[in-house]
């Protein structure tokens, strides 16, 4: 057991030091940044500009109530009425307001309005500070609340008939977040699943199998590599929460749709409960193409494909979002290799029955158990044929032989 | 009490027969040697000793056992597939390969300037292993090797790949653990090499045993079986292989060795037989002719060749 952990620590250890970790691992944290920083931006940007005008033809806003409250819950510009579109036009060339509105005379019935600027047109934050201003006006006549009601309109909650899952209709996060977790999820696997093929292959190449097989035990050896390396995918994945928990905190200070967001607790216990077993069935497989190749090159080639049936769901995105619950994606929620994925981009749409989510996990356990016990016996087969492709006939041959 | 033993253990890949009911016995303190030619079957002998491969007939017991994790701790193998890992340090690597075999970093540590300086290696200790020679990583493997002070080492080809500095350099180290009461396996196709370090030998063809026993006494039953001539005349064309049979009958093999040739002679063959057939060719003049000790190589090719023979015309 001592040397299951002292490989874990030395392959942590090995891949964390190199460079292509940095960059790899970096980029997120980097491009959230430049995102959340470009974001931030904007919305200052709009924030302290100059007064927004309107000419009003309709006689709708001759006695105006002021606009306090706007589209993100505070009022970015001031409106400032003119009498005619040239009196407008003068101030608009003179730099006292940034663009002006011209609500013609048939507005109530067209609905159609102009905006008039000289090389920036306002930014949406703006346009909708005037949309919730002309509402407000049109609703003048209304009691508060009824007012109020109308202008926020309504927060529908989809709630399943068992409780287990909610949807609110404002809260995109809802929807976004599932597909968030299953791409960060196959990213984080896979790359770990890639560094476990390098980290076979390696010591094929490097011809370290013999040294270490009589240091070590087979099961040690890949159990040790396999937990190093799921840990450094943690570490990826880890830094890049972090990041991303920093980005809203930051972001609720300036982004109020942000602090609608809610957590979904479930789905991400749903998250822990597959995480170990799809990462112990792909490290498995990664174990076994790394006995069987001669080098990483012709590893790769063949994980190149075998990773599709990790990412089927991806390209199957439409269907999952017109027929969730058709028996093509039932059959992916179960099939082990799309069942995370499948599950995940589900949640956004339908409630997953539990029973599924049980079959799911049971296979799950069941080919990932399978998967890294014949890994071990391919790669104890596999690990000094240097610089040879071991044939399938070959190892079915020394399975029954050895009684592996 | 046997450090290694092995009875009756045969190996098959397939079609061919790697190893065919080879036994043998080590013991404690001693240097045992494992010669054949290349493919006779050592390698295969020696994976099988420590695990790496499962025999298909016999057994093994290593230590009075069946080898344990525990017993792995206290081998120290140098593979003839020499491999370290390229992408990283030396020092790491060696550190690391040690506290797989039980002991912890500092004593590793402690114990591996000293071989360093030994080995001249001080000053590539942070340099990546890919970017030392050839012969520095042959070194540092024997370092490997050798950190955790293993109580039996298993050396496949112990000096390819080494410069006659280090093959010197390693010979007195095998001679210290012996020494020291350690147990050495040295498997070598280079007999020469490891003749005069080994006190027991199991010589091994195609996958057989073929000779066994102590080093001294294989040598004085095969004395006279060697000769050594120096002379004037066309040995080149007389030693001919295909002419050699004819023209010096119970010779089965001549090498020349500087100006000497080396003469093989088969089992029951009269030296004196040999000189009176070499004074019989024309244009031959001997300067020296002397019944030299036979070298396990001369051992070995007379106890091969006469194999075949027999095997030939029991056909």
């Amino acid at each position: 057991m001592r040397n299951f952990w002292l490989i874990a620590k030395h392959e942590y250890l090995k891949i964390v030091r190199q460079k292509s970790f940095l960059v790899g691992t970096l980029w997120v944290p980097a491009m959230i940044i430049v995102v959340m920083g470009v974001s931030i931006l904007a919305s200052l940007g709009q924030r302290g500009k100059l007064p927004l005008g309107y000419v009003d033809y309709t006689g709708l806003l001759s006695d105006a109530v002021p606009l306090t409250v706007g589209a993100d819950g505070k009022a970015s510009v001031t409106m400032r009425a003119f009498p005619d579109e040239d009196a407008a036009l003068a101030a608009l060339e003179v730099g006292e307001i940034q663009a002006y509105y011209v609500l013609p005379e048939d507005y109530i019935t067209s609905g159609r309005a102009q905006l008039f600027y000289l090389n920036q047109r306002p930014g949406s934050v703006t346009r909708d500070d005037f949309n919730s201003f002309l509402r407000a006006n049109l609703l003048a006549g209304y009691p508060d609340d009824v007012q109020q009601r109308l202008l926020e309109g309504s927060a529908i909650t989809f709630r399943s008939s068992d409780g287990s899952q909610e949807l609110e209709s404002r809260n995109v996060f809802s929807f976004i977040i599932p597909f968030a977790a299953a791409f960060f999820f196959v990213f984080a696997v896979m790359n770990s699943g890639s560094y476990m093929l390098q980290a076979i292959t390696d010591e094929k190449e490097n011809r370290t199998i013999e040294v270490m097989a009589t240091s070590v035990r087979p099961e040690e050896l890949i159990g040790g590599k396999a937990l190093g390396l799921m840990s450094v995918g943690l570490t990826q994945l880890g830094i890049w929460i972090l990041t991303g928990v920093l980005a809203l905190f930051v972001a609720l200070f300036f982004m109020t749709e942000v602090q609608t967001i809610r957590i979904p607790w479930t789905l991400l216990a749903v998250v822990a409960l597959f995480f170990l077993p799809a990462y112990a069935l792909i490290a498995g497989i990664m174990t076994a193409v790394g006995g069987i190749v001669s080098d990483l090159r012709q590893g790769q080639q063949i994980t190149g494909i075998l990773n599709l049936f990790f990412m089927l769901p991806f390209f199957l995105l439409t269907l999952i979002m017109a027929k969730p619950n058709s028996p093509f994606i039932v059959a992916l929620t179960l099939f082990p290799t799309t069942a995370f994925v499948t599950i995940t981009m589900r949640w956004a749409m339908t409630t997953v029955p539990l029973w599924q989510l049980a079959v799911s996990w049971v296979l799950l356990v069941a080919s990932a158990g399978t998967s890294v016990w014949l890994a071990a016996r391919i790669f104890r087969i596999g690990m000094l044929h240097y610089g040879q492709t071991l044939r399938v006939k070959t190892i079915i041959a020394r399975l029954r032989a050895e009684r592996l | 009490m046997t450090t290694v033993q092995v009875s009756h253990v045969s190996k098959a890949f397939g079609e061919v027969k790697a190893v065919q009911d080879v036994s043998f016995e080590v013991f404690p303190g001693e240097v045992f040697g494992l010669l054949g030619p290349n493919g006779a079957g050592k390698t295969t002998t020696i994976r099988m000793m420590l695990d790496i491969f499962r025999p298909d007939r016999g057994e093994i017991a290593i230590f009075d056992g069946k080898l344990t994790e525990e017993k792995k701790n206290r081998i120290g193998y140098m593979p003839e597939e020499r491999g370290l890992y390229k992408d990283l340090k030396l020092e790491p690597t060696l550190l690391f390969l040690a506290t797989l075999k039980g002991i912890d970093e500092a004593t590793a540590r402690a114990r591996l300037d000293p071989w360093l300086e030994r080995f001249d290696l001080v000053d590539f200790r942070q340099q990546k292993v890919q970017n030392l020679s050839k012969g520095m990583q042959q070194k540092a493997q024997i370092i490997a090797t050798l950190l955790h002070e293993p109580e039996l080492l298993v050396v496949d080809e112990p000096f390819a790949g080494l410069d006659p500095v280090n093959t010197r350099l390693v010979k007195d180290i095998i001679e210290e653990l012996r020494q020291q009461g350690k147990t050495i396996i040295m498997s070598a196709h280079e007999m020469y090499q490891v003749e005069a370090l080994c006190n027991r030998i199991l010589l091994i063809d195609h996958g057989r045993n073929v000779l066994y026993g102590e080093v001294s006494k294989i040598k004085r039953d095969f004395a006279g079986n060697a000769l050594a001539i120096v002379g004037q005349g066309d040995f080149a064309t007389l030693f001919d292989s295909a002419r050699l049979p004819a023209v010096l009958p119970g010779v089965l093999e001549a090498r020349q060795h500087n100006s000497a040739w080396h003469l093989t002679l088969d089992v029951g063959v009269d030296p004196q037989d040999v000189l009176r057939a070499l004074m019989r060719q024309e244009g031959v003049r001997l300067e020296r002719f002397e019944i030299a000790e036979p070298s396990l190589e001369d051992i070995f090719v007379t106890v091969v060749q006469r194999a075949g023979h027999e095997e030939a015309a029991y056909a």
